[in-house]
């Protein structure tokens, strides 16, 4: 009960400090935190792939690129709604996970990640480059898109932008846990655990992993999507390979497993840049320090290091865990 | 995609093109492969040691103006100093922990030594690629068709060194203890193998020839750090045509995927035209050679 409590009042809080601070913030700090917010939703869709199916991907940016590309060329090129280019945004970013899904299901572990990795580097150097689908991808000129307005409340103004990208995080995330805590996140989990236990209790494993893909696919797109009209433009660069290794990598250090990481990485995707930008270390290290920190922390502490602290905070303030049985037990248990 | 006029008077030279280029993907892939079967651990990081260790040879050959065989060697030392730092710090602590983590360290090790090269060399900046011999070459008669002496050499140095890996594997102490550890690391331990030693060796061996193979196909591509750290997918792809198992197999499919990679480009003028191939390559591969059930690492 106690724990439910703490939960709930980490969560207000967070979402308190999440409204108010950005008040008092510059326009820079306030367009960085709804970059944040959107980055978050981008995080989620990992954290729903890996974290409750136990998939890896190292194509995620690709998916946001399809969200992002197909928002950028219909207002941008075709001068669309936004509202309607996200919509077939989100849904055409989900048939293309669902696509990529469908040769998942045969490979699993290391296998699924070549592919993922073949997925993401088909975007960059063929599908993105320029010359090859210059309606989609812009060629050489980035998409302009302006910011839209929502239900006749206009989003231009950085505050406004990000209390919408903020709102379309936690609803997100509201989604995500009523995925985790219920049916669906324990068939999830007990596929992650093992899918010849998951299937021998008469879970259809195809379907499922075929509809997470999507999902996941989906919300990237979305991600997508928001940050095109967050940012303004739309160009490929943006959206290349080892942006989806540096997010994977964080993802895995934030621990992919919880919501709160989600938040936290996306708020060090940027964070740790910015910070960097104002010592003599240039933001460009960033990666180097993800790297490092993926090394370290595999060595040290293989659950992730949100993880990890929460344990480590609740232990000293005495509210010790005890060593949970095995992931497969439990849901086995539940379903 | 605009199909260029189809110039058939082209396919000789493009053949030696995607040979050479097959040939560096070779050495690469029996790299990727060695280390993956005595270690059992998928190095996603191939391509950015490899990628690394050639820039140190520029900035030896290029740089410095020292000549260009010294390059190789320094690159060659490097690569091999660099597998070992990964296998031994990295690597071996992980030793009980599923075969997904350790992929996820190399993972580290990419974004690291790729965003150190960038920093240090810059990412998009042109580097003078390291040439080990002359450009100019012979005319083969009959054929319209010149053979450079830069293409033969890389040839000639990835066949040579196909077949020391093979020979490496089948008639040395080190080679066999490899052999006897990719098959069960337990029972190699039980007669007497330095197992630890032994998979250092082959991070140390599978690194240089990623070195080499980094060297060799800088007059090739597009020199630049990323460019050369994605070598790591064409490796992938030429080591699972071989099933991750076979050298031979693997050479067939490097050399496979050089021309598939080469040939659309005589007709298709796009610069993304070769990935294509790449991606479908991976993709046919993975669905045909890797049933559900053998989809799981063995050596793990």
């Amino acid at each position: 009960m106690t724990d439910k409590r703490l939960r709930h009042g980490t969560i207000v809080a967070g979402l308190l400090v999440a409204i108010v601070v950005p008040l008092f913030l510059s326009d820079y700090y306030q367009y960085e935190a709804s970059e944040i917010a959107v980055l978050a939703i981008l995080v989620l869709s990992l954290v729903l792939i890996t974290g409750f199916v136990g998939q890896i991907s190292f194509c995620q940016y690709s998916f946001a690129a399809i969200g992002a590309f197909t928002v950028g060329s219909l207002v941008g090129g075709h001068h669309w709604s936004f509202w309607l280019a996200l919509v077939v945004a989100v849904a055409f970013s989900a048939v293309v996970g669902i696509l990529v899904g469908i040769p998942a299901l045969r490979l699993s572990g290391l296998f699924l990640a070549i592919l993922t990795v073949a997925v993401a580097l088909f975007f960059d150097r063929f599908l993105l480059a320029p010359g090859t689908w210059d309606s989609f991808s812009g060629g050489l000129e980035p998409w302009k898109i302006g910011r839209p307005s929502f239900v006749g409340i206009g989003l231009e103004g950085p505050y406004a932008y990000y209390a919408f990208a903020l709102a379309a995080f936690v609803v997100v995330a509201w989604l995500v846990w009523n995925l985790r805590i219920g049916k669906t996140g324990r068939v999830l989990r007990a596929i992650r655990g093992s899918e010849i236990a998951a299937s021998m209790i008469g879970i259809d494993v195809t379907l499922w992993k075929l509809a997470a893909f999507g999902l996941s696919a989906g919300l990237a797109g979305l991600a997508g999507g928001l940050l095109a009209a967050d940012v303004g433009a739309v160009s490929p660069p943006s959206f290349d390979f080892l942006h989806s290794v540096t997010i994977a990598a964080l993802a895995t250090v934030m621990g992919v497993e919880s919501i709160g990481g989600a938040a936290v990485g996306a708020f060090a995707l940027i964070g740790i840049p910015e910070i960097l930008s104002h010592t003599p270390i240039s933001p460009d290290y960033f990666q180097l320090i993800v790297g490092v920190a993926l090394i370290v922390q595999l060595v040290f502490a293989p659950q992730g290091a949100i993880v990890k602290m929460t344990e480590d905070v609740k232990r000293l303030i005495g509210r010790s865990t005890t060593d949970d049985p095995p992931a497969v037990t439990k849901e086995l248990a539940k379903v | 995609m605009l199909l260029a006029s189809a110039n058939f008077g082209l396919l000789p030279s493009y053949t030696v093109i995607g040979l050479v280029l097959g040939g560096t993907f070779a050495l690469a892939a029996i790299g990727l492969v060695l280390i993956y079967r005595v270690s059992g651990v998928l190095h996603f990081g191939h391509g950015a040691v490899a990628m690394f260790s050639t820039f140190i040879a520029y900035t030896v050959a290029v740089e410095w103006g020292l000549p260009s065989i010294l390059g190789l060697f320094a690159a060659i030392i490097f690569g091999a100093g660099l597998g070992y730092l990964i296998e031994r710090f990295t690597i071996r602590p992980l030793r009980d922990r599923p075969a997904l983590t350790k992929v996820v360290v190399t993972i580290g090790w990419l974004l690291v030594l790729q965003t150190l090269a960038g920093a240090i060399w810059k990412n998009t900046a042109y580097h003078r690629p390291v040439q080990l011999v002359s450009r100019s070459g012979f005319k083969v008669p009959l054929i319209h068709l010149i053979i450079g002496y830069d293409q033969l050499t890389t040839m000639i140095v990835a066949v040579a060194l196909a077949l020391g890996t093979a020979a490496l594997l089948r008639y040395t102490t080190l080679g066999i203890s490899m052999r006897a550890v990719a098959d069960d690391p337990d029972s190699a331990r039980l007669w007497g193998v330095n197992v630890d030693r032994v998979t250092a060796a082959s991070w140390m061996v599978g690194s240089a020839m990623a070195a080499i193979a980094g060297v060799l196909i800088t007059p090739l591509i597009s020199f630049t750090t990323f460019a050369l750290t994605l070598i790591v997918i064409d490796a992938f792809t030429a080591a699972l045509i071989g099933r991750l198992q076979s050298l031979p197999l693997t050479v067939v499919g490097a050399v496979f995927l050089g021309l598939a990679q080469t040939y659309p480009r005589a007709f298709v003028s796009n610069a993304g035209s070769g990935e294509v191939a790449t991606f479908l390559l991976v993709i046919v591969t993975l669905l045909v050679l890797f049933r559900p059930g053998t989809s799981r690492v063995r050596l793990a």
